[in-house]
């Protein structure tokens, strides 16, 4: 009899966590988390019989919640690390399966006000590690810049520093704000302000054209300059999970890349991959 | 003379709401600025708590905790599993691990402290300094106590194992997993083309974890490693080839070899010997193969192999150590592989199996030791292991572990009257049952 009840035990446990219903866990970037709301909203009116939970946090955040099997997905703003496939392969021996779900051209935001119009990759490379500290050795007035930026959690730091600042690390004097619309928020509200982040979040603030070099034309971060490659901040937003997805979690994720899923991405200011 | 005293009336009743309205107004503004200076005073606060906190994200503080019921076939018996039991005991409770760890990253510079408290006592396990280059961050230099750079399994934390120990072969070979020294680790970043590659290479003491060298000579021990991640395939293929480079200094004039043809130790005992230095060297390949098994989840399929020599002792096939001592060195040719299979089952659950087999003394086969006149012993006994186990992960902090050892050993020569041997003539009744439950932060 006991030995009966044990391997009834094991078998709920066991049958239990194979089949957890159809609740999809969602966690990760800043950046993503209105898109990934977007979304969710959509694809449960759609689908009442699924419940999709979807946090922020950072793209740091969620791929720790992916290794710790605390996320069903991980939205991320940034490719994952090696160090965190490692983490992945420790615990559940898999790579995790990389989906690209949109793309975005990382903005550099400044204040209205603000008569600068164009930056180069190498103005705002010395400008977020504090080689230049004055507008007036880009062009514009004789002030401060001040800078704002995100906190180490955040994709979209990680992929400014690995991308724009060539590794380098950030001025010390940056203030790292929570969120992207932080960002917007604090620039807006500061006329000598620069800040970067998702080209979705661009309300109150004035988009910096960015040029590669010094001889290159300035692009905005326009669906047509991202999607053709001509802006040089762009990037792909990624959705992550641990396992090839199946069931309810595929459903989610194919519907996610299907014309209609794509159809939110441009509605909420970012670039359909296709 | 009504209507001049409605104007008087409104002229006094706008006056006194003017007034109000400035007054309120200019109450409006003082909150407003008292609020403002509030929030700079906040936003002062915050800027001064963010450099505190960011300076303190650079402290990482970690730990596991495993605890573990063992019962084993019969009482006393000795085991790689967890260690020997007592006599006329076959069941225990231990703590097999109580660490805690300590590391300060900057970046470009690492400290690293961990501690063991367990029943019997507090040990150093890790205790290293680590300094990068800044240019192309792939170079790096290591000092103080560290896993020695060889193979897959030594690094493999304990807390992330899936089995309960390490091998027979790997605790044979390297006790303890540390040593004292130096190392040099290339990691190439995630953008180079040579990203798949890693090597590391350490000159180390060769003596053991936190003891006091007692020769001249460095060991250097040292792998090169691939990983080549197909992630469109679900799958990735790790791999590496190791050495180890070392000598023994005998303290004793009696230096046993065996002779091949004879299947025996012949004893040299020149005084000479004493002094003398021994080959310690190994050779190991290892493969990690991880597979995204769709619907049921991640596998893995690792494995090693090392052939190589070891001085040790008559009774003992971990390395000769004399210290103080003056005991006989005994030279063999080894071999050593194990294959260990993993398969995750949804978020919770893990197959595990595992077999691992030592052959200490390749030279001689069951039926030589206790043979007359050959000088086996007990050292020379070949081990096989057949574990199987089932891993549940309560959350992300817990996990128990229940693992059961099959042990196999070679029969020894029927007619040896030798005490020690004697038990050896059957398969020794030396499997162990293994319940753990771990906690790790």
């Amino acid at each position: 009899m006991n030995v009966f009840a044990a391997v009834f035990t094991f078998a709920t446990l066991l049958l239990g966590s194979l089949y957890p219903g159809e609740t999809i866990t969602v966690k990760g970037s800043d950046t993503m988390v209105i898109l990934a709301q977007r979304w969710a909203e959509l694809y449960m009116s759609m689908h009442p019989d699924v419940t999709i939970q979807v946090t922020g946090g950072g793209s740091g955040t969620g791929i720790s919640a992916l290794i710790n099997g605390t996320t069903d997905i991980c939205n991320a703003s940034r490719p994952m690390k090696q160090s965190e496939r490692e983490k992945l392969k420790q615990r559940f021996n898999t790579l995790g399966v990389e989906i690209k779900s949109a793309k975005d051209g990382l903005a550099l935001y400044v204040n209205e006000s603000n008569p600068i119009q164009e930056l180069t990759l190498d103005q705002i490379k010395a400008i977020y590690t504090s080689k230049i500290t004055n507008w007036k050795e880009v062009g514009g007035p004789d002030s401060r810049i001040i800078l704002y930026g995100r906190e180490n959690n955040s994709g979209t730091y990680v992929y400014f520093k690995d991308n724009v600042l060539d590794g380098e690390d950030y001025a010390a004097a940056m203030q790292s704000m929570p969120g992207t619309a932080a960002v917007v928020n604090a620039v807006a509200k500061d006329k000598f302000g620069i800040g970067f982040g998702g080209a979705a979040y661009g309300k109150g603030i004035r988009f910096l054209k960015v040029k590669k070099d010094a001889k290159s034309p300035g692009y905005e971060p326009t669906e047509e300059n991202v999607k053709s490659g001509q802006y040089p901040v762009s990037r792909f937003l990624y959705l992550y999970t641990r396992s090839r997805p199946t069931g309810a979690l595929k459903q989610y994720i194919d519907w996610i890349l299907s014309d209609e899923g794509q159809q939110i991405v441009s509605k909420v200011g970012y670039f359909p991959i296709r | 003379m009504r209507i001049a005293l409605t104007l008087c009336s409104l002229l006094v009743a706008g006056s006194l709401f003017a007034q109000v309205k400035d007054s309120s107004q200019v109450e409006l503004q003082e909150k407003t600025s008292e609020l403002k200076g509030q929030v700079e005073g906040m936003n002062e606060m915050l800027l001064d708590m963010k450099s505190t906190v960011d300076a303190l994200k650079k402290i990482k503080i970690t730990g596991y905790i495993q605890s573990q019921y063992q019962t084993a076939e019969s009482d006393g018996i000795g085991t790689f599993s967890g260690g020997s039991f007592p006599s006329s005991v076959h069941s225990r409770f231990l703590l097999r691990r109580g660490r805690v760890k300590v590391n300060y990253d900057n970046d470009l510079t690492q400290y690293v402290l961990q501690i063991d408290v367990t029943q019997n006592g507090v040990g150093i396990k890790d205790a290293y300094a680590t300094i990068k280059e800044p240019w192309l961050k792939s170079f790096s230099l290591t000092g103080g106590i560290f896993d020695r750079p060889f193979g897959f399994e030594i690094s493999y934390s304990s807390s992330s194992r899936e089995s309960p120990e390490r091998t027979r072969l790997f605790q044979t070979l390297f006790p303890g997993e540390r040593e004292l020294g130096a190392k040099i680790e290339i990691t190439p970043p995630e953008t180079s083309p040579l990203s798949f590659l890693n090597v590391r290479a350490g000159l180390l003491n060769g003596v053991l974890n936190t003891a006091n060298e007692n020769d001249n000579f460095k060991d250097l021990i040292g792998r090169v490693g691939v990983q080549v991640p197909l992630a469109e395939q679900g799958l990735a293929i790790d791999g590496g080839l190791s050495f180890y480079s070392g000598q023994a200094r005998s303290n004793s004039r009696f230096v046993y070899k065996t002779n091949g043809p004879a299947k025996n130790f012949t004893v040299d005992s020149t005084a000479a010997n004493v002094g003398s230095y021994h080959d310690r060297s190994y050779l190991g390949a290892d493969v990690q193969l991880y597979y995204d098994l769709p619907g049921l989840g991640g596998l893995s399929l690792r494995g090693e192999f090392i052939s190589g020599k070891q001085p040790g002792t008559a009774t003992s096939g971990v390395f000769y150590n004399p210290g103080s001592t003056i005991t006989p060195l005994y030279q063999r040719n080894f071999t050593g592989w194990y294959i260990n299979y993993v398969q995750n089952i949804g978020l919770e659950h893990q197959l595990v199996v595992k077999y691992d087999e030592l052959d200490p003394n390749t030279d001689v086969e069951g039926n030589d030791i206790g043979a007359p006149g050959k000088n086996l012993a007990v050292a020379d006994v070949r081990y096989t292991t057949f574990g199987i186990g089932w891993i549940y992960h309560w959350d992300a902090n817990v996990k128990f572990t229940f693992y059961y050892d099959i042990v196999a050993n070679e029969k020894v020569n029927p007619a040896t009257n030798l005490a020690s041997l004697i038990p050896f003539k059957e398969d020794i009744k030396d499997n162990v049952f293994t319940v753990r439950m771990q906690y790790k932060f």
